[in-house]
């Protein structure tokens, strides 16, 4: 059917010119648009019940910062100098109102501005997590290509049990072997990161072992997924026996048609698993000394710091949302039976 | 999800394969590697619950805590110690056995609370739809939404630690995953015909539910709660790793991986013998999980 379609609008004239038209009309971006609006009560929803929580963890967050021999007249005044002791939904509609001036507020614990002090670490979880994700994606479809080539092959049963064992094994152990092996015994990399520099030459020595730690898990599902699909395309799709029919050669039945179309369902995915894949960083980072926004995490719900912990939930909240729509776009932008304003089934 | 049966049939319009050239000794093969996928990983995992919760009833072995002093950094395989002695002298064994316990536990309850939870919801939400399922759907939203690892590690940090708060706390990521999946599997079912006749005939809307929703959308939540349970296990170690669960000296995986982890560069066996066990585990659960999923081909 697909290509039924794509030959039907081929050669339709002043395809170029209408481009902008189709896509800015497209089922995928109204979709995308509706996708928007029912994100803001989500959003809105994250923000909310994360105040709710930290708020009513047990545990002053005065004393925490005054120690445990601080005296009750000094917890009192220290709570009234942070507000604290006003009442819930005052507080909630202080920094509420604060966030839709895009001001996070001011961290508790050292009075620091959480904009300032997220603009910081932003760009180092940025980093690592592109860099993670990117190496991630090459690697699958190189390894997912390779296993669909033969079903059941050698290459297929390795990958498999490759996947098996990335998916099993949690991000903590695998970031302790690696910084045993790759770190305290080969000595190839360093264990601890600390800054992390800015240019790739240094991110690559400073990056290489959190990126690992963090992308092996999500290696292992991209790769499933996407081996699955190609299977399934080069199996019962019409369009791949007509190829085969024309007499393309296998490796461009499998490049260029099946592959190309199970890449649609690996950037849902990549979409979606964008919000795990920044949760992981609260555990990565820390075990690496990264100085990124999953360490400050850790460290902000232990001491209470609701504006911190606020900061980060909502950047993380809204990469989940972002990435969800990225993923939408993409279809928009990429599968021409949709940018062509066809919605299929 | 390996198997590949005779797959060229699938293609509509092909004409009728000849005979497939497979061999009796062939298939026969096939059929033992597709028992051994199955029965591999479950005896493993029968293996592991009889070592955790039967071994110390049956035999003696060392208590997880309290142990002499004298036998601090027993080597492995060392008499008396078969996997070593940690360093202040508890045998390391006795430990992972007593350790294997809580991640059974856990991973069991969590599993066992967010199935029936999230069923209901995601089951609710699914067969009525309408306003029903916009306010169900939201509510899950939401939580999937949240970076469920803050606000379990704010409900294990909020809530003093002890095993019963930790499973608390990993409710949190396993109810909306229990309610999206058997939402998505019950809208699947919903416009099946036989839903339709069991309407037709009077039925009552709970009872379509129960008798005729909830059995077929069974292998999809059983294999999904497979998945469930080996990302508890991992989920479940991190937060001990981390110290918000089970508190030490009382035995984890995950807070013995944390507490070897300071001598990891001179004695790395007090993290590879716990991983090892974790992934064991997880590794087997997967592992059935996949084989099940073939079995009864969910997707």
């Amino acid at each position: 059917m697909a290509l039924a379609d794509a030959a039907q609008h081929h050669r339709e004239p002043g395809a170029g010119a209408d481009l902008a038209r189709r896509v800015l009309g497209s089922p995928a971006l109204r979709l995308a648009g509706r996708r928007l609006l029912t994100a803001i009560p989500v959003l809105w929803g994250v923000t909310f019940l994360t105040y709710a929580i930290m708020s009513s963890l047990p545990g002053d967050t005065a004393q925490i910062i005054l120690g445990i021999n601080a005296t009750q007249g000094d917890i009192d005044k220290l709570n009234h100098k942070l507000g604290l002791d006003q009442p819930f939904w005052e507080r909630y509609w202080h920094w509420f109102s604060n966030l839709l001036h895009g001001n996070l507020g001011t961290s508790v614990i050292n009075n620091a501005s959480v904009n300032s002090d997220l603009g910081q670490r932003l760009p180092t979880t940025a980093v690592l997590v592109g860099y993670s994700l990117l190496v991630t994606l090459i690697l699958s479809v190189a390894v997912a290509v390779l296993a669909a080539r033969r079903p059941n092959g050698i290459f297929d049963r390795l990958s498999l049990g490759v996947s098996t064992l990335g998916l099993s094994i949690s991000p903590f152990v695998l970031a302790l072997l690696l910084q045993y092996i790759f770190g305290s015994q080969l000595r190839w990399l360093p264990v601890i990161s600390g800054s992390i520099g800015n240019n790739p030459g240094t991110w690559f020595k400073t990056l290489t072992l959190p990126a690992m730690a963090l992308g092996f898990g999500l290696f292992s599902v991209y790769t499933r997924l996407l081996r699955a699909d190609i299977v399934e395309q080069m199996q019962r799709e019409d369009y791949i026996v007509t190829a085969k029919a024309k007499g393309v050669a296998p490796h461009r039945v499998l490049l260029r048609h099946a592959t190309r179309n199970s890449l649609f369902g690996l950037i849902t995915l990549v979409g979606l698993n964008l919000g795990t894949l920044i949760g992981a960083v609260a555990i990565i980072e820390p075990l690496f000394s990264v100085p990124g926004i999953g360490a400050a995490l850790i460290d902000a719900i232990n001491v209470h710091d609701v504006p911190l912990v606020e900061g980060i939930v909502v950047v993380f909240a809204l990469v989940t949302v972002l990435g969800n729509l990225l993923a939408d776009l993409s279809y928009a932008v990429l599968d021409p039976r949709i940018r062509y304003g066809r919605s299929t089934s | 999800m390996a198997a590949q049966l005779p797959s060229a049939a699938m293609i509509p319009g092909a004409p009728p394969l000849l005979p497939p050239l497979v061999s009796s000794r062939r298939l026969r093969a096939q059929s033992l590697s597709r028992t051994l996928r199955l029965w591999v990983p479950a005896g493993l995992l029968i293996l592991l619950a009889g070592m955790c919760f039967l071994l110390p009833i049956i035999i003696t072995i060392p208590p997880p805590t309290g142990g002499s002093i004298l036998d601090a950094n027993a080597p492995l395989f060392s008499p008396g110690h078969i996997l070593g002695a940690d360093p202040v002298g508890n045998d390391v064994f006795s430990r992972i056995c007593y350790g294997g316990r809580i991640a059974f536990e856990v991973s069991l309850a969590v599993t066992a609370i967010g199935m029936a939870s999230g069923c209901l919801i995601g089951i609710t939400a699914g067969y009525f739809g309408g306003w029903v399922d916009t306010i169900l759907s939201r509510v899950l939203d939401v939580l999937i939404a949240f970076p469920a690892l803050v606000l379990t590690i704010a409900i294990a940090e909020g809530l003093q630690p002890s095993e019963f708060h930790t499973i608390l706390a990993l409710l949190v990521f396993s109810v909306p995953a229990f309610g999206r999946i058997s939402r998505a599997a019950t809208l699947a079912v919903r416009e099946l015909p036989f839903i339709l006749a069991a309407r037709l005939s009077g039925t009552g809307g709970w009872r379509v539910m129960v008798r005729h929703v909830v059995p077929n959308i069974v292998p999809s939540i059983a294999t999904f709660s497979l998945l469930g349970i080996g990302i508890v296990i991992i989920i479940e170690g991190a937060l001990d790793f981390l110290g918000y669960g089970i508190q030490p000296p009382a035995p984890s995986w995950g807070n013995m991986i944390a507490q070897g982890q300071t001598v990891m560069d001179v004695q790395p066996q007090y993290v590879l013998v716990p991983s090892l066990f974790l992934l064991a585990m997880v590794v087997a659960v997967n592992a059935l999980g996949d084989a099940l999923r073939e079995r009864w081909g969910v997707r």
